[in-house]
Parts: structure tokens; C-alpha cells; sequence
């Protein structure tokens, strides 16, 4: 893709400096579509690094500074949130593993800047699992009442039991034993995953992913747990991860094999590939040559999903019928890398007739 | 060009559904409407406000429009959208104007954290600002909408904008939303000034808009520096102003809670309250009338330089 035919927000993602040349027009397209992505701050900081702030017209600038309070906000929300739950489960419950936005945030990484975090995601041993729920429900976390099919469905097949909420907060947790569900075509060991753990400074039993782990996880949590679409934020994140630790030495001599060890070389090969190819994120011409040998699909499956991927990715303005149709393959993608189809087939059947009772529901209201 | 030069220019017909882009305060919107009559409301309101057919950087891109549909023709409603999304349900045709302002307040309260936002009447003199805030009921809209025809210029009725780098109150006079026995007391108390038309039966009751003095709307970029913050209260009946001096831990305590966005903006929020309490002198004052009030607040205002 030549980059003068990128949207201005990949324009600006890629290249800070290409902000001073922009049109209004330009303008009013990155910053609206920025914001329904979740990126403006994160694009502000982005800005503010290359110095590039000041040359922004005034309008633009007010935006991109006005955006950060939201994310600090949520932030703060989530750090108490992290000692609330570390105070609430006992230390024989052992450490805990945060996920995502919290990891980011909690070990300090410049990536968490400007990022919109709304839920908690932890992980624990599955065998512990359990007693962690029963802590957190004994110290005031709430599970919403889900029915029979719902509670098997997330013990049975999923990475996560029913998502947590302490009744004086607005913040989701959500205790995870596994990166994918139990069902999933992936199947990375946890353990290895604990193994390799580091702690987080100043807050005892509370841990992260090593930084390949980190990576790895972002882009299975985008290519092989979700329909993509809307999906720019997570890709933004493979890239400031990779900006972030790609400048030691040793990290890209180890990713590979610790994807294929972790089982998941296929959603390494796709974040590389989409996050250089969308964001121009710097990763060695070896390691992409590399990674795509081992972990690429057959060439049919790699065009398509390439057609597909740079269609539902990048902002998405206004109607097309072909993105449209892309973001429908992909949606059926996730779902089919989630269960195996004897599983899968009477799931969806299930989730649509379910909502079609709500919409009857809904439409009894308003005729009432 | 203004608004006013804009229209007289090009008229509305011509370019139905282009975007317009206007100046509001320190923002510029852009607005894409095919609704005439709305648009010429707006110029009524905005007539001296800066205006152009040609893209600017906008702070609010937002739309007003017929609902689609059967709803064109059939009991017809207006939506309104920022960005593309409707976050409101549609609104009676009719009121369309009445949902644009509305709507454009929602998005300065949601979105404008560059400021922090009070509930605040503000109105300036001599350079110097007096800020009146309240919750909503108080008569704040009121009561500013008589100082601004009695030597004040007004800086807003809704939004009290304070800018963290220097304290100083950024301006956004709007037209100011009259609510049901308000639009009978200032039709007799500024018998001269325009109303726009009774939007009957809105989510808040009948309202009509009653636009700013020109020159608040001429100056509208032109900051004032806050000294006096008063906390006015409506009481039906009320003979003699009642009028306080509150300490100024009391006074920072209810700004804290009537700011739109305190907690949001954390310690710049806090450093920002503190610095305008620390520069204003902090009172209470209940009216039932507002010639009198307006008397009270001349006495306490009186120590303006100059």
C-alpha cells in the first residue's frame, strides 16, 4: 500500500512528522476516527514525542491534549483496583499475573500512555482459581447471575470464569487461567508462561509477562480471540511493544522460538506482518523473513487473510459492502479458531435464537 | 466572514448538506445540516461569529438532520450526531435548534478537557470575571442573562471554561436557554433583546433562547481573568438578597462538586480549582428578584481597578 493512500491516521501513526503537512480535511478525518478507534491520546503522545505538538494547528492540539485525561483517569481507577484485588486474596492463593492494559500500566512501560483501560484481566494457576473466586466474592466482588448454559459455557470451554465487579466500583475483573479458551485451536501452556514471569517493582505477588510473552499474547488477543475489526488499538500496542523492547539485542534472537514453544507462531506472524505493514512498525527484515517462513499459512489462506485483515483493520469510514463482507469472514474466523465446529455449530445457534427472544422482548416493550 | 456576511453571501439553499464551519468560543465546529431554518437560527444567534464553507480544523464534528425514514414525512423528528453516532434519541422536528444546542453542550462536557469545566454563569468587567455557579434550577442562566444586558459582557451561561496554564476564563457565550417561567420574567425585564421562537413541551419544559449582547459574541476570544466567585440560589418570594462571604475551603469544596470534570483531570484539576479559588473572593447569595440582586452584586464587584 503506498502510504499517500493510507487514511491519515496510519499516516500520522507511522510518521508523527506527516502531521504538519496535513489538510484540514486530513485533520478532521484522523482526529474523528482516532477518537472511535481509542487512540487520539495515544496518537498525542506519539505527536508530542517527535516534538511535532506545537506545529499542530490549535484546534488539533486541544484535541490530542484533552484526550489524556480520560485514559489517566482510568488508569488510576485500575491501579487501586490491582492492590484492592492483591489485598483481598490471601497469599496462599499465591501470585498473580497481570494481563494487557494493566501489565502495561503496572510495570511502567511508556506504551501505556494515552491507552483507554477499562477492565482488569489476571492471571492464576487454574488450579487455584477457584479459591481466588471464593476470596473475592467473600471481600465484596460480585459475579452477575448467569444461567446454566452460560456458567458451563465460560467453566467448560473458556480461559476465564463469569467477569467480577466489587459493588462500590465500576471496573470489570476478569481472572483468567489460560491466554485462549479450552476449546481453542491454540493451546499455549500456562505454565510456561508463569516459568518465565517477572515481579513487578514495589508490588509484591504481582507479576507480568516477559516481554516475548507480552508481545505473543497482544497478538493472539487480536488475531485468534476476536473478530479483528476495531481492532487498531490492539495493533497499536504490538507496535509500541515492539518499538519499546525490539532494541534489545536478545529479543528478537528468542521470539521465535518462544512462539513455537508457546504454540503460537501463527498470531506472531500476523501481528508482525499487519502492524509493519499498517503502522510501519521497525522490526528486522531477517526476523520477518523468518517468521514468515515457519509460521505462515499456505499461500492461499495468507492472501486471503491479507485481503481480509487490510480491509477490517484500518479505520472503516463510512458503508462498503466488501469491508462488510470482511468483517463478516473474519467474525466467522474467530469463532471457528474458539471451538472446534461440533461445539461451535450449536453455540451460535443457540447465541441467535437467544437473540432473537431478546429483540422479541425488547419490541414487546415498546409496543407496551 | 461572519455568519451573518456568510449568508447574506451564499444563503443556505445552495449549499443544503455542505458542511459549515463556525466559530463557538475557543471552538470552531463544523456543522452539516440541510435544515433552512435552523441554520437561519443559528445566523440569528451567531450572526458576528466567524464562519466558512471552507474546511477548518474542527473541535466538534457534529450533524443535524431530519430522521430518515417514514419519520420524514410522519410526525417528523431531527437526530443529532458527533461524529457519526447518535448518542441521544431523536427530537420533535420542530425543536431542532433547541437539540443542536443542546447537543453541542453535551459534547463541550464530554469531550473539552484541555479546560476545566464549571457549571458556571460568567460574565466579565473592566477585564475582571465574576462567576456564578449552580446547579441546574438555581436561575444561574437567568440571572446572567440580566447582568449581560446590565453592563457585563457575557462569557458564558452554562460552562465556566478555566484554563490550567494560567487560570484565566476562556469564553463561550452561547444563546441562552430560558427555562418555562423564566422566558416570561425577561421578556419583561429586557423587553429589547431577542428571544428566538418557545420550543413547547422540550425533556426540560417550554424553552426559548435569548441571544447575547453583540459585543459578548464580537469578543469572544478574548479571555478574562476570574475574582469574584458567587453561588446564586432562586427563592421564590425573597424580598432582600441575601447575600454571604464564604470562606474559601467551603467555596473550593462545592466548586469540586459542581466542575464537570474535577475527578477526571486529577491533580491538574485540583492545582487549576485551588489557584481560582486562592485569586476570588467566595460568596453566596439567595435572590427573589433580580434588580435587586444585581444591585448586591455591583456593591461587592465594586473594588474592580480602573
Amino acid at each position: 500500500m503506498h502510504p499517500a493512500k493510507l487514511h491519515p491516521l496510519l499516516r500520522s501513526a507511522r510518521d508523527p512528522l506527516a502531521v504538519v503537512h496535513f489538510s484540514a480535511d486530513d485533520w478532521n478525518r484522523c482526529l474523528r476516527t482516532a477518537r472511535t478507534e481509542r487512540v487520539l491520546a495515544r496518537l498525542g503522545y506519539r505527536i508530542a514525542d517527535a516534538d511535532a505538538l506545537d506545529r499542530c494547528p490549535a484546534a488539533a492540539r486541544d484535541q490530542l491534549i484533552a484526550a489524556r485525561a480520560y485514559p489517566g483517569f482510568l488508569q488510576g481507577r485500575i491501579a487501586h483496583e490491582v492492590s484492592q484485588v492483591r489485598r483481598a486474596l490471601p497469599a496462599a492463593d499465591g501470585d498473580l499475573i497481570l494481563l494487557k492494559g494493566a501489565a502495561y500500566h503496572c510495570a511502567g512501560l511508556p506504551l501505556t500512555r494515552g491507552r483507554q483501560l477499562r477492565d482488569l484481566d489476571i492471571l492464576v494457576p487454574r488450579a487455584r482459581i477457584g479459591a481466588c473466586e471464593r476470596d473475592l466474592l467473600a471481600g465484596g466482588w460480585e459475579s452477575q447471575p448467569l444461567n446454566d448454559y452460560d456458567q458451563r459455557y465460560y467453566r467448560d470451554w473458556m480461559h476465564e470464569i463469569p467477569p467480577l465487579r466489587h459493588r462500590h466500583r465500576d471496573v470489570e475483573v476478569d481472572l483468567h487461567h489460560r491466554l485462549l479458551p479450552l476449546t481453542s485451536r491454540l493451546r499455549p501452556d500456562p505454565d510456561l508462561l508463569w516459568e518465565s514471569s517477572l515481579p513487578v517493582a514495589g508490588m509484591p505477588g504481582v507479576r507480568v509477562l516477559s516481554p516475548a510473552d507480552m508481545l505473543l499474547h497482544t497478538a493472539t488477543h487480536l488475531f485468534h480471540d476476536g473478530a479483528i475489526r476495531g481492532g487498531l488499538n490492539d495493533l497499536w500496542d504490538i507496535d509500541e511493544l515492539v518499538r519499546h523492547f525490539g532494541g534489545r539485542p536478545e529479543f528478537w534472537g528468542k521470539l521465535p522460538g518462544r512462539a513455537a514453544r508457546l504454540d503460537l507462531g501463527r498470531p506472531l506472524y500476523y501481528g508482525l506482518l499487519f502492524s509493519h505493514a499498517l503502522l510501519g512498525t521497525p522490526i528486522p527484515a531477517a526476523v520477518l523473513t523468518d517468521v514468515g517462513r515457519r509460521f505462515a499459512p499456505a499461500r492461499p489462506v495468507k492472501a486471503l487473510m491479507h485481503t481480509l485483515v487490510t480491509r477490517a483493520l484500518p479505520p472503516q469510514e463510512g458503508w462498503s459492502a466488501f469491508a462488510g463482507l470482511a468483517n463478516w469472514l473474519l467474525y466467522v474466523r474467530s469463532h471457528w479458531l474458539r471451538m472446534p465446529p461440533h461445539l461451535l455449530l450449536p453455540h451460535l445457534i443457540r447465541k441467535s435464537l437467544r437473540r432473537l427472544d431478546s429483540l422479541d422482548q425488547h419490541s414487546g416493550r415498546l409496543r407496551g | 466572514m461572519t455568519l451573518s456576511e456568510l449568508r447574506q453571501a451564499q444563503g443556505w439553499r445552495g449549499c443544503a448538506g455542505d458542511d459549515l464551519y463556525y466559530r463557538c468560543g475557543p471552538f470552531i465546529v463544523q456543522l452539516r445540516s440541510r435544515l433552512a431554518d435552523t441554520l437561519d437560527l443559528l445566523e440569528q444567534f451567531y450572526g458576528p461569529c466567524w464562519a466558512s464553507r471552507s474546511p477548518a480544523v474542527a473541535h466538534f464534528q457534529v450533524e443535524v438532520n431530519s430522521a430518515p425514514g417514514l419519520r420524514r414525512w410522519w410526525r417528523s423528528q431531527t437526530v443529532f450526531a458527533l461524529d457519526g453516532l447518535h448518542p441521544f434519541e431523536p427530537f420533535p422536528r420542530a425543536q431542532a435548534f433547541a437539540l443542536l444546542e443542546w447537543g453541542l453542550n453535551w459534547s463541550i462536557a464530554t469531550r473539552a478537557h484541555q479546560y476545566l469545566m464549571l457549571h458556571a454563569g460568567a460574565l466579565e468587567r473592566k477585564g475582571q470575571a465574576l462567576l456564578l455557579p449552580a446547579m441546574p434550577g438555581a436561575g444561574k442562566s437567568t440571572l446572567s442573562a440580566a447582568l449581560a444586558y446590565r453592563g457585563w459582557r457575557l462569557l458564558g451561561d452554562e460552562f465556566g471554561l478555566i484554563r490550567p496554564a494560567d487560570g484565566a476564563i476562556v469564553p463561550l457565550p452561547r444563546a441562552i436557554p430560558l427555562k418555562n417561567r423564566s422566558i416570561p420574567v425577561i421578556r419583561e425585564f429586557l423587553p429589547d433583546a431577542f428571544l428566538g421562537p418557545v420550543f413547547p413541551k422540550t425533556r426540560k419544559g417550554d424553552v426559548a433562547h435569548l441571544r447575547p449582547p453583540l459585543p459578548s459574541l464580537e469578543r469572544q476570544t478574548e479571555p478574562a481573568h476570574p475574582r469574584w466567585i458567587t453561588f446564586p440560589r432562586f427563592v421564590p418570594g425573597l424580598r432582600r438578597p441575601q447575600l454571604k462571604r464564604l470562606e474559601k475551603s467551603l467555596g473550593f469544596t462545592r466548586l469540586a462538586q459542581n466542575a464537570f470534570n474535577y475527578r477526571l483531570l486529577g491533580e491538574d484539576g485540583f492545582t487549576t480549582l485551588v489557584r481560582l479559588v486562592r485569586e476570588c473572593a467566595c460568596f453566596s447569595l439567595d435572590y427573589g428578584d433580580l434588580d435587586t440582586a444585581i444591585a448586591r452584586i455591583a456593591e461587592i464587584t465594586a473594588d474592580a481597578p480602573r
